[in-house]
């Protein structure tokens, strides 16, 4: 134990003294963490980012994209949350999600509010689907349903959690919903509900896209300010402006206690790489939804999830 | 789609640069799928930011290259070590590994290349063939479907097992270790003791590399000596390969029901490799009545988990492709490499991007067959591990292993459960349990628990829905078969009597 803190104060202090030359930093490897195993959105997201990032930070750096998958994300966001403050080490998070454990009354071992926010990268906004086959073809049309079956990814997860909340401001919650968890992730409950599992499911707008393209699923409305169908309306329009912050959000953070200067290096590399076109272009192309906020605003948006999942607490519990 | 396929070939002939990439995606594949708990899914990781710079068709041929190799790897330590190099190539051990103690290693390598490379073709051949009723096979498989399927699994494996009792507990230990991590239908955690690592269960390759690895290596500093048993490797014809071939030749059914099996399984997200290379093990070791000796080095043994193994790759694209949910890590990483080249999986993409999708088909096709041929050329040397003193193989394989099931995950715990199955493994060997079983259990414990669950609640409780979803009555039809087979074969071999 002593040996740990007298390590831990030299790591501290030699953090610091190097700190001082701001010009030092980076130089050498900065680990990337993504909490979840390779190929899913987190993880193209990072690595999209990832070497417009290194380019911003001059040719001395090199980023490395390290999955650090398990526990629902918990393993990573808590691998970052204590790695050495001296900017070498920093993580993609999920917001709401890493949230909601807290929420759900579970101990977690990091503390979203004391990191140090870089940035935040993507903001997809939520839409409530009904199955293509099905009668429910507008929000007005699930409201009068007595009888609902909702596919999801299960308890924990981001999209019940955001289903339960709709429900509950959509006064859904009488008509006890059965949720049929379970699915390995979101796509699986999508097809769940196309194959008539159930008649209702809920999901980032990207994901759903192709699916409602294909005629599959119909969107009945989005969280969020601006129309992606001309058809469906916004939660806002249709009169739900509780439901517009309801998003899922991916933003950049170190362990809490980064030295300001070298925040602040990377900072402006995360502005600078997230405003270059080409990065712009690659993102749009993996259909990413790129809604960029500096540092300190990343960090406020914690609170207001925190805020949010706090509102509807009543709704949260398991349903099985 | 004649035109697509014109197209896709007239990529591979426009530039000698993608077969340059072809050809590194399979010797990258080869030797990461030797490796157990490498595998295809590091190889995928490592190469990912290669292709960046790439022409998504490029990227395509690249990773299709280690798709369709890193199993054919797998076989070779599976065959030669009992330590199934991806965790599919668990069922070539059975009589794969006998072989090699019997001084057949060569003849076990020749028939997994010749049937790994039969099987990928006819894999290929189905994948292309209901390519355009992509949508209606994977809708086919519902949560019903999904039980009934693992029940199947179960059933015909205990069935198989020989000593039925041994069997049964096997399978209760390995679905109880399957129990444990967090139940995503209750939200509950089970027997994590607030670890982290516990949260997802116990990892299947770590298990497989402490049953089959480790305690095999404990096993053989028990027993001293080579792995290859009472034999003078000067009088062993070391290559044997091409008598191998020939024994595959001369099983073409074994070859077709393994690829068939492998197609099918492989089309129904989420069930993966592993219960396909089972299945058709199972399916060959139970329907074949000549000089029946399974598990002790029937090359048929090998044939069939080895055919449906690379046939399951096509199958496996379907479901990856057109909805986007991968069966496998390394099907999850390939998605990834999709996206990044802005190609999203999903009902569009077969139509939108058909030629792509050719150009990965024929890529995969041809990495089986690359791959095979790098591995028999390759067969004398590799077969003279069986042949090493086993004061050089046991730290060798020990080291390979460990680091092995530290790479997986870059966690101490995946090693720390490959050791205590190292010696659990080694207990079953000694007292004769089927170490087999104890893996399908846990491979298809928590499918079976979640798909009953999502299926009860579909149907409100009611049961007999099992009975109403057509693709799950076809299956449980198959477990009533598979319990009579042998039974009806008893009897009769009774009444002849």
């Amino acid at each position: 134990m002593k040996l740990k803190s007298i390590l831990s104060t030299a790591v501290i202090s030699a953090a610091l003294s190097v700190g001082a030359v701001a010009q030092d930093f980076p130089d050498g490897t900065i680990n990337f963490v993504v909490p979840y195993g390779p190929g899913g959105g987190f993880d193209t997201a990072a690595r999209a980012l990832a070497p417009y990032m290194e380019e911003s930070l001059g040719p001395n750096t090199t980023i490395v994209i390290q999955n650090v998958a398990g526990a629902g994300g918990r393993r990573g966001a808590t691998q970052v949350a204590r790695s050495a403050p001296d900017g070498y080490t920093v993580g993609i998070f999920n917001l709401p999600g890493f949230v909601l454990p807290e929420m759900l009354g579970e101990s977690v071992e990091y503390d979203l509010t004391t990191l140090s926010w870089i940035g935040r990268l993507e903001n997809q906004d939520y839409v409530l689907l009904s199955r293509g086959s099905s009668d429910i073809k507008t929000l007005d049309d699930l409201l009068v349903q007595d009888d609902i079956v909702v596919t999801s990814h299960g308890f924990g997860s981001t999209g019940l959690a955001a289903n339960q909340i709709m429900f509950s401001v959509l006064g859904l919650e009488s008509v006890n919903p059965i949720y049929v968890g379970g699915y390995s992730g979101t796509t699986a409950a999508i097809v769940g509900a196309i194959r008539g599992d159930g008649d209702i499911t809920v999901s980032v707008i990207s994901t759903a896209l192709s699916y409602v393209d294909s005629g599959d699923l119909t969107p009945l409305a989005v969280s969020g300010t601006a129309r992606v169908w001309d058809t469906v309306p916004t939660f806002e329009e249709a009169g739900y402006p509780e439901l517009t912050p309801i998003n899922l959000q991916r933003s950049i953070a170190g362990p809490p206690g980064i030295p300001q200067d070298r925040l602040q290096i990377l900072r402006d590399a995360f502005m600078a790489a997230t405003s270059n076109p080409a990065f712009l272009k690659a993102a749009e192309s993996m259909g990413m939804q790129i809604n960029v906020l500096d540092g300190d605003a990343a960090g406020a948006e914690v609170n207001s999830s925190f805020g949010l999942f706090n509102r509807f607490r009543d709704s949260l519990g398991n349903p099985n | 789609m004649l035109e697509s396929l014109n197209l896709a070939v007239n990529f591979f002939l426009a530039d000698w640069m993608t077969i340059v990439y072809l050809m590194l995606g399979v010797l990258i594949g080869v030797l990461f799928g030797v490796i157990p708990g490498l595998g295809g899914t590091t190889a995928v990781a490592l190469l990912l930011p290669l292709t960046f710079g790439m022409q998504p068709e490029q990227a395509i041929t690249l990773m299709g290259g280690i798709l369709g190799s890193s199993a054919i790897g797998g076989s070779v330590a599976a065959i030669l070590l009992n330590a199934p190099g991806t965790a599919p190539n668990a069922a070539t051990c059975f009589d794969g590994y006998p072989m090699t103690r019997q001084g057949k290693a060569g003849i076990a390598i020749g028939a997994a290349m010749a049937a790994s490379s039969i099987g990928g073709l006819i894999g290929v051949a189905i994948l292309i063939v209901v390519l355009p009723i992509t949508k209606s096979i994977v809708l086919m498989f519902g949560p019903p479907a999904f039980f009934m399927l693992a029940v199947l699994g179960l059933t015909s494996l205990t069935v198989a097992s020989g000593n039925l009792l041994r069997g049964l507990l096997a399978a209760c230990i390995g679905l109880m270790i399957g129990f444990v991590g967090y139940d995503d239908f209750g939200g509950t955690q089970r027997y994590t003791f607030d670890s982290n690592f516990l949260w997802d269960g116990i990892s299947l390759v770590p298990t497989l590399i402490g049953l089959f690895a480790i305690a095999e290596m404990i096993k053989l500093y028990v027993e001293g000596g080579a792995i290859a048993k009472d034999t003078d490797p000067t009088k062993i014809k070391l290559a044997g390969t091409s008598l191998g071939i020939k024994s595959v030749f001369s099983n073409m059914p074994t070859v077709f029901s393994g690829s068939i099996i492998g197609s099918i399984v492989g089309m129904v997200p989420g069930v993966g490799g592993t219960v396909a290379s089972f299945l058709a093990y199972s399916f060959a070791s139970q329907f074949t009545r000549k000089n029946n000796h399974f598990g002790s080095g029937d090359v048929r043994g090998v044939i069939a988990p080895e055919a449906a193994n690379n046939a399951k790759d096509g199958g496996s694209l379907i479901p990856t492709l057109a909805f986007g949910i991968p069966g496998s890590a390394e099907m999850a990483l390939f998605l990834g490499v999709l996206i990044m080249h802005g190609m999203t999986p999903g009902p569009m993409l077969l139509i939108e991007r058909e030629w792509s999708i050719m150009v990965l088909i024929i890529a995969l096709a041809l990495a089986t067959l690359m791959a095979s041929l790098v591995v028999l050329a390759s067969a004398k040397l590799l077969v003279m591990i069986s042949f090493l003193n086993s004061a050089i193989i046991i730290p060798a394989v020990l080291a390979i292993s460990l680091v092995g099931a530290y790479a997986l995950n870059a966690h101490m715990g995946d090693v720390v459960v490959a050791v205590i199955f190292g010696f659990i493994g080694y207990m079953m060997i000694k007292f004769e349990f089927p170490r087999i079983t104890l893996v399908i259990a846990l491979v298809l414990g928590s499918m079976m628990e979640r798909s009953f669950l999502q299926s009860i609640t579909i149907f409100r409780g009611d049961w007999t829905g099992f009975f109403r979803d057509t693709t799950s009555l076809i299956i449980f039809c198959l477990v009533v078969l598979a319990l009579a087979f042998p039974t009806v074969h008893k009897i009769r071999g009774m009444l002849a009597k």
